[in-house]
């Protein structure tokens, strides 16, 4: 195959241009990051964590935390641990799993303290 | 006579402690896509709300952080350019449900929902339907209305007018279960 200068150009312009593009779209259409993966900000009892709350709840906004006590209650969607945190599970299917009587260990994401119900809310919670 | 008093506060403390009712996990939604452009539309599913079944008052709270959205972009946006979420991390109703009864929902019953909804500080009234139904020991509830952006001073670029809708619909369904 023979290609003339000016079509190898042309051919060379248009894969840039695709590779950029291609390049953008997956930057700006990138999935949230998963909790798995994400840097744990605190890790420690659940008692522990709740006294740093209660010192500055703004700062503790969206952070990830690593947290074990007692499970208090079970509901449809989440565990309560210590009579005070409130976990929502990401796979609510483990929730069947869970011993009432143990204690257990979560990683979630703080979403803040909810004054409604006098508890602090987790979410995306994994069974550690 | 003793005896008459103390089961009269036992009567009296067992229907003040029934008449509420409460979710923690609440779904929230609010869609302001456009045709033709990536949908603008985002989840929380981590909405307290709670319900005196006695009065019909309702009082709900979503942490603004918990919206779940498919693009981690439009998400980074709507909490730092939009919501202004570090500064106001919870959007706040606080309301009645008009000539609610209890006893007399069944299938679905609608009532009007009247209340003051907080967004980003800023305090606006809401009049919308709502329609309630029991499942097993559920309260179950699903309501809808619409808000603007504007009225929340809520600034929306140039660039992106095109790509938000003017009106944002948000839209409730919760699944109340007993206080004990």
């Amino acid at each position: 195959m023979n290609l003339s200068k000016k079509n190898k150009l042309v051919i060379i312009i248009v894969l840039v241009i695709a590779f950029g593009v291609g390049a953008i779209y997956a930057y700006v259409m990138k999935a949230p990051a998963k909790i798995e993966s994400k840097k744990v900000d605190f890790s420690g009892t659940s008692d522990q964590l709740l006294i740093k709350i209660l010192e500055d709840p703004a700062a503790w906004q969206d952070k990830i935390v690593v947290i074990s006590g007692k499970v208090t209650s079970i509901d449809d969607n989440g565990i309560l641990l210590s009579a005070s945190i409130y976990c929502q599970l990401k796979d609510t299917t483990l929730l069947k799993k869970i011993n009432p009587t143990n204690d257990i260990s979560l990683k979630g994401r703080i979403i803040g303290y909810d004054d409604l119900l006098e508890e602090l809310k987790l979410d995306q919670c994994i069974i550690q | 006579m003793k005896k008459i008093v103390v089961l009269a506060f036992l009567f009296l403390s067992v229907s003040i402690v029934a008449q509420k009712y409460y979710t923690k996990t609440g779904k929230t939604q609010f869609k302001a896509s456009v045709d033709a452009f990536e949908p603008v539309e985002a989840t929380n599913n981590s909405t307290t709300a709670i319900i005196n079944t006695a009065s019909g008052d309702i009082a709900s709270l979503l942490f603004v952080k918990a919206f779940n959205f498919r693009v981690a972009l439009m998400h980074e946006h709507f909490n730092e350019n939009y919501m202004d979420a570090s500064k106001y991390p919870k959007a706040t109703f606080k309301g009645t449900i008009i000539g609610f009864n209890f006893s007399e929902i069944s299938d679905t019953k609608k009532y009007i929902l009247k209340g003051i909804l907080t967004i980003r500080g800023v305090e606006k009234e809401i009049e919308t339907f709502a329609l309630f139904s029991k499942k097993e020991n559920k309260l179950l509830m699903q309501a809808s209305f619409e808000v603007q952006p504007a009225s929340f001073n809520i600034k929306i670029p140039k660039i992106v007018r095109n790509k938000i809708a003017r009106t944002i619909t948000i839209s409730l369904a919760y699944e109340f279960i007993e206080k004990k």
